[in-house]
């Protein structure tokens, strides 16, 4: 059901525009529509406080109108200026190409739109923005730059990703250590149905190398409902396996294991302290970016 | 421990069980081939539910075939059987064997959709076929012929054939007869007299079928009497047999329901343990498909008793008639109805000729006469003329005429010959009008007896005690025959005073005195002219000469004397004709007997009825003997006409009454009247006493169809 209010949110509509771009502008527009008070009003040139000052400070720094007024010399301060460095590393494995109906985005498109949404906003803001494709291996990656042009490859390479091999976000982990010179944000994009049990542990390498991970945990509703019936044929989407079984019959396992996996996850996320978000594909994407970008200005300040 | 069933036949529902793996096997639905990522929490989840998952899915298939399984098998209603110490004591070895087969009228009543009769050939054909190789047989058929049997044999096929070709019919049969002529011809063969004898009765065990008063049936020997072995086979299982049954049905005429009118009566009896109210009883005219509906009513039943239930009916026209009471149909249906075959007077046409008239009504000659005919339930319907007028009347038109005190007929006489001698009556009675020379002279031919001189009994004012009164009444005569018990004292307290002494009869014109007066005097004299009747009244049809006009009786036999004349008192019931009864069948002559319509509606042809005994009755009629009850209709040939169902000749045919009572022996009281449990057991009685006890399976199996049931409902949830 589309919120009202939101249109252009709802993943039931922007299914329906065919392009990336068009959903990213929608996503975009809505967010920016959303923020009437916006927490990025300064940039390094935005006066925040006065200081007293105090032998090592800038003496350009000195506001002399306040010591006109008040006789003291007073330290004008800025925000401090942070020029953002963000990897966003999209998993576009073949389990990622799955929608459990046809009137919803595919995990893929779902975790693109985020995605590119994001860089919009970062690019806005004056961070720089990369990609990381994963499938099984990186890919593609474009380097983060904070130029509004730069935003076209991201989108377009986004949009030309199709799912196909299988999730190993290992290889973006080491691509990410063996790139990213410095302090950089690394947003991860993924069902997490990595065969390596431990991949969020991986992932929070990247932490111990002043990385900041989020991880975006996207997946269908029907992942994490279950709704078979009938006897099934089950393809895996990776590889060959199949397994034949009553959807009847093993939904109550299914789900009790679902629901461990998803607890061990967030639990693991937390203790390494990654930033941690489950996505459904049926939920609207500012209530997946809206609160991250609340915590980064919380974290931020 | 032995495992019986009461319905083996149904075992077939067995198959049913196989259900659940055919469906399995081959309405399997193809899994659909979906994509799915977390393919991996399947086969996790798969893993640690499998055992469950299998052992539930067993459990569920277990559960559905033991629901089919145990619903077949309660349905062929197994008993485990545990032969008890009677059984241990009848002594083993080879035995001559008798096989009584009941084939009485109360095997017919059925038991959970089946015949008795049916249960008990297969217990018989059961009995025969455990019987070794070294053991004499024979059958006795219980039935409708006499109880005969042929000395035990060797030849199983014969004694297989008797019972196999066995027919249960509607009549008594003498079951303790049926077992004396099983011993006599177990005794008859002096090459087995060695050999135990052994005797297998297969019946219902009801009451009626047994006398138990006269001495037990015994084979003499050289070392005395012996009592043979008896084993009797409950056809019923120590089932309980209710039945209600129609066993009596009457119709006696009842002026209170109109012309016509008829009040029917029936009693209707329970063998059923527990009272019954409400019971629908449905009273139908007419047969076959033209049959309808004419009073529907209902009685209360007393446990084992009997009630009688009165109904009035008025038929729409005269006529054979057939009546039929039903009950709902039990059990036991060849008795839950009973049907009656009558004729119902048929309207007269009466002439009533006023040789006296008056303006004062009473006093006028004709008017009790007419009022007596007139009545509103009569089946007369008089015109009244005076004598002048009857010259000018046609007598075809009337069945009947009344003289009543007319002087003279003058030229009609010739024409009133002619009419009586056609089948027309004649009611005379004389008055101050009448000379007894003179109407000898011209009623010469039709008076019974010549008409001699009036006697004067006394004078009406002199009182009663010198009248004549009648004497030597013919109550039988059908014209008198409903003066019956205090009704005949309103005819023998009529007082004549004043009446015509008759001659004796000519020769050559019979009469017969129906009544006559205290000193011999004919009163009421009948003589028959051709085809017509004549009655002689010899006193008055008024007050003038006799007070019985004023008297009850004068209505009721001015009626009847009316139907007889006019030949509409021929009322027919078929009293107690009981199944296996000769029925006497009178043609008219010129017709011819084509064949006989059965309760069921099949025509019986020549061979069929040759096999109903169809032949010479000793008064010229031919007999039959039916062996269904119900209504029979009679389809004959005229000469001149083509074939038709004849009303008249129908005729009805009851059930045996004792085969409604289907109260049962207590099997213990049948084992002491053979001997004891040394010498008898009762099969297949869960009371039988020294016999086998049973366990009723069944009931254990539904029990175990439910919780199947349950636990798949469970299971499935």
């Amino acid at each position: 059901m589309p919120d009202p209010k939101r249109p252009l949110l709802d993943p039931a509509v922007l299914a329906k525009l065919g392009t990336l771009k068009l959903r990213v502008r929608a996503v975009t527009e809505g967010i920016l529509s959303g923020l009437h008070k916006s927490p990025h009003h300064g940039q390094s040139v935005e006066f925040a406080e006065h200081k007293e000052y105090s032998p090592g400070d800038e003496i350009r720094h000195i506001d002399w109108k306040a010591y006109g007024k008040f006789d003291k010399y007073y330290v004008k301060r800025f925000e401090q200026e942070t020029n953002l460095r963000a990897y966003l590393v999209v998993d576009a494995s073949g389990s990622m190409g799955y929608r459990g109906a046809p009137e919803r985005l595919t995990k893929l498109e779902y975790a693109s739109s985020l995605a590119a949404s994001l860089g919009y906003l970062l690019v806005r803001q004056q961070d720089a923005a990369g990609l990381v494709l994963v499938q099984g291996h990186v890919a593609g990656a474009i380097p983060p730059r904070a130029s509004a042009s730069h935003l076209g490859p991201v989108v377009e390479a986004l949009e030309a990703a199709k799912p196909e091999g299988e999730t190993r976000l290992a290889a973006a982990v080491d691509w990410v250590i063996e790139h990213a010179p410095r302090r950089s944000s690394v947003i991860v994009f993924s069902d997490l149905f990595d065969r390596d049990d431990r991949i969020v542990k991986k992932l929070a390498q990247l932490g111990r190398r002043k990385h900041e991970v989020t991880i975006f945990h996207v997946l269908d509703p029907a992942e994490l409902e279950f709704p078979f019936d009938d006897p099934t044929l089950f393809l895996s989407m990776e590889d060959e396996r199949q397994v034949e079984a009553h959807g009847r019959d093993v939904r109550k396992g299914y789900l009790e294991v679902m629901q461990r996996w998803l607890e061990e996850t967030k639990r693991t996320a937390a203790e390494a302290d990654v930033d941690y978000a489950l996505c459904r594909t049926d939920r609207p994407l500012d209530e997946v970016i809206l609160p991250f970008l609340a915590r980064r200005e919380r974290s931020a300040a | 421990m032995n495992i019986g069933f009461l319905n083996p036949a149904l075992l077939w529902g067995l198959l049913a069980a196989a259900i659940p793996v055919a469906i399995h096997l081959f309405f399997r639905r193809r899994p659909r081939p979906t994509p799915f990522p977390a393919i991996d929490f399947i086969l996790r989840a798969r893993r640690e539910t499998q055992r469950r998952l299998r052992i539930r899915k067993v459990l569920l298939f277990t559960a559905r075939t033991l629901l089919l399984a145990a619903a077949a098998l309660a349905i062929a209603r197994p008993r485990a059987e545990r032969p008890g110490e009677a059984a241990a004591a009848i002594a083993v070895g080879p035995r001559a064997t008798a096989i009584v087969l009941d084939a009485s009228g109360s095997m017919r009543y059925r038991l959970d959709g089946r015949a008795l009769f049916e249960r008990a050939r297969a217990d018989a054909l059961g009995a025969l076929a455990a019987l070794g190789p070294d053991e004499p047989a024979t059958a006795v058929v219980c039935g409708a012929d006499t109880p005969a049997a042929e000395p035990p044999g060797f030849d199983r096929g014969a004694v297989r054939r008797v019972l196999e070709g066995a027919e249960v019919w509607a009549g008594h049969a003498d079951l303790t007869a049926c077992v004396g002529a099983a011993v006599r011809a177990l005794a008859s063969s002096e090459a087995q007299a060695r050999l135990a004898k052994h005797v297998v009765v297969a019946t219902d065990l009801t009451a009626s079928a047994w006398r138990l008063d006269v001495p037990p049936p015994a084979i003499e020997g050289p070392e005395g009497r012996v009592l043979p072995e008896v084993t009797v086979q409950d056809a019923a299982r120590g089932a309980p047999l209710p039945n209600l049954a129609v066993v009596a049905l009457d119709a006696e005429p009842d002026p209170a329901a109109g012309p016509r009118g008829y009040r029917i009566t029936a009693a209707v009896s329970s063998a059923a343990g527990e009272a019954r109210k409400d019971v629908s009883l449905q009273l139908s005219a007419g047969a076959g498909p033209g049959a309808k509906t004419a009073i529907r009513a209902f009685v209360d039943l007393p446990a084992g008793g009997t009630v009688r239930k009165a109904l009035s009916y008025a038929f729409p026209q005269g006529g054979p008639a057939v009546l039929q009471v039903a009950l709902p149909e039990d059990s036991l249906a060849m008795d839950d109805a009973r049907a009656l075959a009558l004729v119902v007077p048929r309207e007269v046409r009466a002439l009533v000729v006023d040789g006296a008239p008056s303006p004062v009504r009473y006093r006028d000659e004709a008017y009790f006469v007419e009022s007596a005919l007139a009545s509103p339930a009569s089946p007369v319907r008089p015109t009244l003329v005076d004598a002048e007028a009857l010259a000018g009347e046609d007598l075809a038109k009337y069945d009947v005429v009344f003289l009543l005190n007319v002087r003279s007929v003058g030229a009609k006489a010739a024409e009133l010959e002619r009419f009586v001698e056609n089948g027309g009556g004649l009611f005379l009675s004389v008055g101050d009008e009448v000379d007894p020379e003179a109407y000898g002279r011209e009623l010469g031919k039709l008076l019974p007896m010549p008409l001699h001189v009036v006697k004067t009994a006394a004078n009406p004012g002199d009182g009663s005690a010198r009248a004549a009164r009648f004497a030597d009444v013919a109550w039988d005569h059908p014209a008198l025959s409903v003066f019956t018990g205090d009704a005949r004292e309103g005819l023998l307290g009529v007082r004549t005073f004043r009446y015509v002494l008759a001659k004796p009869s000519q020769k050559g014109a019979p009469a017969t005195v129906l009544a006559s007066f205290d000193d011999g005097a004919p009163a009421l004299v009948e003589g028959r002219r051709g085809k017509g009747r004549v009655l002689l009244f010899t006193s008055s049809a008024d007050r003038d000469w006799t007070d019985w006009p004023i008297r009850t009786s004068f209505l009721p036999a001015m009626q009847r004397f009316a139907g007889f004349l006019a030949g509409a008192l021929e009322e027919r019931h078929d009293r107690a004709l009981v199944v296996g009864a000769q029925r006497t069948i009178r043609l008219e002559p010129g017709e011819r007997l084509v064949s006989l319509l059965g309760p069921d509606g099949r025509e019986r042809g020549e061979a069929e009825l040759e096999r109903m005994g169809l032949g010479e009755g000793d008064d010229g009629g031919l007999v039959v003997t039916p062996r269904e009850p119900g209504l029979w209709q009679v389809k004959v040939q005229a000469e001149g006409r083509g074939e038709r169902v004849e009303p008249r000749l129908a005729f009805s045919v009851s059930p045996d009454p004792r085969e409604s009572d289907t109260r049962r022996l207590a099997p213990d009281e049948l084992t002491a009247y053979f001997g004891g449990a040394s010498h008898a057991k009762v099969e297949g009685d869960a009371q039988a006493v020294g016999g086998g006890r049973s366990i009723p399976l069944w009931s254990i199996l539904l029990v175990l169809a439910v919780a199947a049931f349950f636990l798949e409902g469970l299971l499935i949830a």
